[in-house]
């Protein structure tokens, strides 16, 4: 049983969309897996996707945001090729964004040695920190585990300590995460507010869930010695992102907290996942948004999961790590 | 802040000195309800993170379907709108107000909406509505906090804010008293994610 199951189970309640969104995902993977296999792949080569699927959060209108991972030296010939995936998957209505992050190859080397400075552009930051977060191998599934594998291990170097999240991760989780929320501004001002309502939603909750989904097994890491925090990382951020915040309600006895936080979450859900109301958030310009009982309700969903996260970073056992690490 | 009944702007300003994280601003009687509605609509500046308003429990002068329509009206930065269960006559008129409605449970003196057992009809009708868990009527139904803890257990995913204040013996609520602090401590404790409003100024 995992442990979003487990917090159903202690709490009487069911989750229902977010179950439903893990079937879905679990189906549409099986399909993906399957229109992919046909392809010429090499050897040091592998198709990932991100985003909902990686957080097993599909809805029938969640984008196809797919990259093929290359664990071997960068090269101009890549077997397959992004017009090679993307023939395969087809799916046009669902193509990744026009940003780049996604649709293209992506070299294992550049996330591992572009950590920091000039070089660890948005796109390579992005990539990096949603390879271990949320992603999810379709094709050739061993060059995905060896490539988060790497990035894991350049987290952690010499410099994690015993009993001591590795600052170094946290670091660079914290600063994606603000960097998410600044471009959220920049993207608001690019293209002059389009599709600003759903986007400030789903910063509010979605990308909220994939940041404390990193967050809290970082933390998490203080009760591990060093040898042992790789293993563990491993092993939980293998799990959904959901799954991972259900089991640290569950670790720290803030049961009814995360039955809040995780219900509001399954009802935010509800709504991405109704084509209407998806439909409303993308026309609704922000001058209106407020008047907007989806996007008022929207809002407040996304208030009560932040409440129930709070609650766990600062009412619990976790509030002297949060204060000791989380700040400077 | 009894004395300033209806005065909005000056009500605001004493309880901005109490938090300004969480208010509620209460028109417990009906005819106090649209110079709220009023006082709103104007967007004051507020510095709360989280807005309440409690709806008319007493005098209540229109009809239901009036009352929603007005409390519908209340602008977006308002998070909740809390009404008493033993003035709802026909649930299903309260429907549009969505996931804002929260319903608090009640004193030993109302013949309903005191247990768990007694709302969750109510609940039934409106999946979307919040609960108000008022921790001193709960104590006032069954003083070894059994009904409180039934009511968080059954409620659990639908708590929205905490009324927290003794009651005194003529049911009125005063500031928490030592005892009931330590009495209403476990199942508080339960409420830690979600505001709290004092009901009666704290000690």
């Amino acid at each position: 049983m995992d442990a979003l199951e487990q917090l159903a189970a202690r709490s009487g309640r069911t989750f229902p969309n977010l179950f439903e969104a893990r079937r879905l995902t679990e189906r549409r993977l099986g399909e993906m897996k399957e229109r992919l296999a046909g392809l010429a792949v090499d050897p040091d080569v592998g198709v990932a996707l991100f985003g909902s699927w990686g957080r097993h959060e599909l809805t029938p209108h969640s984008d196809d945001d797919w990259a093929i991972l290359v664990a071997g030296a960068e090269r101009s010939e890549v077997r397959p090729s992004p017009v090679a995936v993307e023939k395969a998957i087809g799916r046009e209505e669902s193509k990744p964004g026009a940003q780049g992050i996604f649709g293209a190859s992506v070299f294992c080397d550049h996330l591992v040695e572009r950590i920091g400075l000039d070089a660890d552009d948005n796109r390579n930051l992005t990539r990096r920190i949603l390879l271990l977060l949320e992603s999810v191998p379709v094709a050739n599934g061993s060059v995905h585990a060896e490539c988060r594998k790497r990035v894991m291990a350049g987290y952690l170097d010499e410099s994690v300590k015993d009993y001591r999240p590795p600052r170094f991760f946290l670091n660079d989780l914290i600063r994606y995460w603000r960097t998410i929320c600044v471009d959220f501004v920049g993207k608001e001002r690019e293209e002059e507010g389009q599709r600003w309502a759903l986007r400030n939603l789903k910063l509010g909750a979605s990308r909220k869930v994939l940041f404390a989904g990193g967050l809290l097994p970082i933390l998490l890491c203080h009760r591990y010695k060093a040898a042992d925090i790789g293993p563990f990382l491993d092993a939980v951020l293998s799990r959904p992102s959901i799954d991972r915040l259900a089991w640290a309600f569950l670790e720290l006895e803030a049961v009814d907290a995360g039955v809040r936080a995780i219900g509001a979450y399954d009802r935010f859900l509800r709504m991405l996942a109704d084509p209407g109301v998806r439909a409303e958030l993308t026309r609704l310009p922000r001058r209106e948004a407020q008047n907007s009982p989806l996007f008022v309700e929207g809002s407040r969903l996304g208030d009560e999961l932040e409440q129930g996260l709070l609650a766990l970073l600062f009412e619990t056992p976790l509030e002297p790590l949060v204060r000791e690490y989380g700040i400077f | 802040m009894v004395g300033n009944r209806g005065d909005w702007p000056v009500l605001v300003e004493e309880a901005t000195r109490l938090s300004s994280f969480a208010v509620e601003l209460a028109a417990l009687g009906g005819e106090e309800l649209p110079a709220l509605v009023e006082f709103l609509a104007g967007e004051p500046p507020l510095p709360f993170r989280y807005l309440s308003v409690h709806g008319p429990s007493k005098g209540r002068h229109v009809s239901e379907a009036e009352l929603v329509a007005t409390l519908a009206r209340l602008p977006g930065f308002v998070d909740a709108i809390v009404l008493h269960p033993d003035r709802i006559e026909d649930p299903t008129a309260y429907v549009p107000l969505g996931g804002r409605l929260v319903i608090e449970n009640m004193d030993s003196r109302k013949a309903t909406g005191r247990t768990a057992d007694e709302l969750e009809g109510l609940f039934a009708h409106l999946p979307e509505a919040g609960f108000c868990f008022d921790v001193a009527h709960a104590c006032t139904v069954d003083a070894t906090m059994a009904a409180a803890a039934d009511l968080l257990d059954c409620f659990v995913d639908r708590l929205r804010h905490v009324h927290v204040s003794s009651i005194s013996s003529d049911h009125g609520h005063v500031p928490l008293s030592a005892g009931d602090e330590e009495l209403f401590a476990p199942l508080l404790s339960r409420c830690r994610d979600v505001p709290w409003i004092l009901e009666a100024a704290p000690r």
